[in-house]
């Protein structure tokens, strides 16, 4: 791994639904503590390049690199590494939101997670629903649930698809200030926003991305 | 509409102003017009199908009469003590187990339902409810009447009972569910109603579990000769046209019959009493329900009730769990078996059904039947395995691969599975039979719940219920298809090598196998 290597890189992604190309020679850099905002109309694709990133979608060329190598999330090292938050996180019904970041945590190798979660579960607003389970959470109560997946387990680069979506105007404060935070800390934050609010307290540049005719 | 001040007054409805409220069945005209108005398919297509229906039914009900009938000439054959005593033992077994099972089943689903639809747009008018609700419940009567006749006609004839016999277990069984039926409707009116007829349930459970280990432990008397069948039953040739017993059932059948039909008059009558929510509830579930068997996907049906189950739960005392990667997830999965205690009861419960059968002497079928027993006790336990194999965002976010994942949250059902097996051993014959029994169930189970549902995005294959995905006909025989190959030497009476061979391959070859994601 080269120490130069930018965290992601992408150079000249393409990505083909139906034959249809929705992304077209996409090239961008994101080098550790910078976050890029991708922003755009519905069906531009901003989900689509986050689940490449994320091994969910398959691109039909181009590069994608984590740390200089080509990042596959069937390595352990990149699942490691790559947090994520898309819209295809489902939940165990029969774990309470605790249950949740603590079995999350412990997967990753902590050991010792009980302060991490309940400062988390603070932070998020979700200490008093610690022992709901997901099916009666409020559906901004489960999306928090689901950020706070993200920032349990040790991360190099976060991928956030819309995280600001069901969030209050509180929520999405707290969001921003999360993810300079985060940035702060040697973190690399990809993500997807319509918020300008967020993508300017957090971004520290744009990738605007339009439909492709 | 009439305001009280037309200035700055608050506007104020005079029902008067509106017009009369209509009937259920005016609303009900109404919305048919509208129907076919909006129809696309001709008579002529809805009669194709409805006699493709009849036809699959009618070549179903032909199959399953002649192997009832067969099954029935072949039981009836056997004169011994053991027959006798198993023709006397099945009521006291079916039929709580039945009404246990009819309580259970429509409580869950209400019984009375409506769609979120109905519920939001009908239901919250003041049309009268009950006559709203009647279709419903009617169905949940005819319903009973065909499971209870169903069920009263396949039991009682697979244990030789002569016609007469099944007829009358019929028409009983079938009164005695009608009236189950009703006590629901009774009890969906309120929580704690609901509450008392599950605790019966279970009651009635325990009941039909004490025949049946009486069944499993009792001695076998080979080559005594039945000294009874059914009372009911044993009346010879030469006797008058009815005899006693036969007039004493007539008329225990005609009481029971009035009062089932005067328990569904009354309980229709309170129809009205069924609050929107516990009607609404029922419609959500079935809707899930009903798209989990369009796609014959058996796991979808298990996370529909799961699912619906958790979220009436709500609340849990959060448990942390111990250690880190591999062993906290085993940890984890532990503690969630036992979150849902009665799954297990059930499981070990179910110990029982391979001794019963050895208890009858059919020792050829235990092997079968204790596998598909332990089938059914084990899969439940793998609600952890199908979440994270329909959830590829779960996968990421533990950051392991599903490989790993599926022999991780194997691990506690796989126990479950060699202590379940090790205790019907004596049943099972020897362990080498146990084993594959054992593995048969494990692996069956881990396939079922680690199947990815039938997707509809690829290619799909012409049949005469419209397009369907290539394999769709095979999901609901998935997991079953490695329970019967790991059975497959017992069943072939093959050496006790192959018996543990086969099943030990068909468990390594699953799990090294990296599984598709959903």
């Amino acid at each position: 791994m080269s120490k130069a290597a930018p965290r992601l890189a992408v150079k000249g992604l393409r990505h083909l639904y139906a034959e249809r190309p929705v992304i077209e020679d996409l090239t961008f850099t994101l080098r550790a503590g910078q976050a890029i905002a991708l922003v755009g109309p519905n069906g531009a694709g901003k989900t689509t390049v986050l689940k490449c990133i994320v091994g969910s979608a398959e691109p039909a060329a181009g590069q994608i690199l984590l740390d200089g190598l080509p990042i596959d999330e069937r390595v352990e090292v990149v699942r490691r590494d790559v947090a994520s938050l898309l819209d295809d996180l489902d939940f165990f019904p029969d774990l309470s939101a605790a249950e949740h970041l603590d079995l999350l945590a412990r997967a990753h190798g902590n050991a010792e997670p009980e302060d991490l979660v309940d400062t988390l579960l603070d932070d998020v607003g979700l200490l008093a629903a610690a022992d709901q389970l997901p099916g009666s959470l409020s559906s901004g109560q489960r999306r928090r649930l689901a950020l706070a997946t993200a920032l349990v387990r040790p991360r190099k680069l976060l991928v956030l698809d819309e995280p600001e979506q069901r969030l209050d105007t509180a929520g999405v404060t707290w969001l921003a200030e999360r993810l300079v935070e985060e940035k702060k800390s040697g973190t690399s934050i990809l993500f997807a926003s319509h918020d300008t609010t967020l993508v300017d307290a957090v971004a520290d540049h744009t990738v605007a991305l339009t439909p492709l005719p | 509409m009439s305001t009280a001040d037309p200035v700055d007054g608050p506007v104020v409805f005079d029902p008067a102003d509106f017009g009369a409220i209509p009937t259920s069945k005016e609303l009900r005209r109404w919305m048919r017009k509208v129907r076919r108005g909006k129809a696309d398919r001709s008579v002529w297509q809805q009669f194709e199908d409805i006699y493709v229906v009849i036809f699959a039914l009618a070549m179903l009900g032909a199959t399953g009469g002649n192997v009832v009938l067969n099954l029935n000439d072949r039981s009836a054959g056997c004169t011994t003590a053991s027959c006798g005593w198993l023709l006397d033992t099945v009521p006291l077994i079916l039929v709580p187990l039945l009404v246990s099972g009819m309580l259970r089943v429509l409580l869950s689903i209400g019984p009375v339902s409506a769609s979120r639809a109905t519920g939001f747009w009908l239901l919250a008018t003041p049309v009268d409810r009950a006559s709203l609700l009647r279709p419903s419940y009617r169905l949940v009567m005819v319903g009973a009447v065909v499971v209870g006749a169903l069920a009263a006609v396949v039991g009682w004839a697979l244990f030789g009972a002569n016609w007469s016999t099944v007829g009358e277990a019929a028409v009983l069984t079938t009164v005695v569910l009608l009236c189950t039926a009703c006590v629901t409707v009774w009890a969906q009116q309120t929580g704690a109603r609901s509450r008392w007829a599950l605790r019966a349930a279970d009651g009635l459970l325990v009941l039909a579990a004490v025949p049946a280990l009486l069944l499993a432990v009792r001695p076998r008397e080979e080559g005594a000769a039945a000294s009874v069948v059914l009372g009911l039953s044993t009346v010879p040739a030469s006797e008058p046209f009815l005899s006693a017993a036969e007039v004493r059932l007539l008329v225990i059948s005609a009481v029971a019959l009035l009062v089932a039909v005067a328990l569904v008059v009354f309980t229709a009558r309170s129809l009205d009493k069924l609050s929107r929510q516990s009607v609404v509830a029922g419609g959500e579930l079935l809707a899930g329900i009903a798209g989990a068997a369009i796609t014959l996907d058996v796991s979808l049906l298990a996370d529909v009730v799961a699912g619906r189950h958790w979220r009436q739960v709500g609340r849990v005392k959060s448990r942390r769990g111990r250690g880190s990667r591999g062993v906290a997830m085993i940890h984890r999965e532990f503690l969630r078996v036992l979150r849902w205690p009665r799954r297990l009861v059930i499981g070990f419960a179910l110990l029982v059904v391979p001794y019963a059968v050895a208890g009858t002497g059919y020792d050829v079928l235990v092997p079968i039947v204790a596998g598909l027993a332990g089938f059914i006790a084990v899969r439940p336990l793998m609600d952890g395995l199908r979440s994270v194999c329909r959830s590829i965002g779960l996968v990421r976010a533990l950051g392991m691969d599903l490989r790993e994942l599926r022999v991780i949250m194997s691990v506690v059902p796989g126990a479950f599975a060699a202590l379940w097996a090790a205790l019907a051993t004596p049943a099972l014959g020897s362990p080498a039979v146990a084993f594959a029994v054992a593995v048969g169930m494990l692996t069956g189970a881990v396939r079922q719940a680690s199947a990815r549902p039938p997707s509809y995005s690829g290619p799909l294959v012409a049949s005469p219920m419209g397009a369907i995905p290539p394999g769709l006909f095979s999901t609901p025989i998935r997991g079953f298809d490695l329970l019967l190959l790991c059975l497959a030497p017992v069943l072939l009476g093959l050496s006790g090598t192959w018996v543990v061979a086969i099943p030990a391959a068909v468990c390594l070859i699953l799990f090294a196998v990296n599984p598709k994601q959903a």
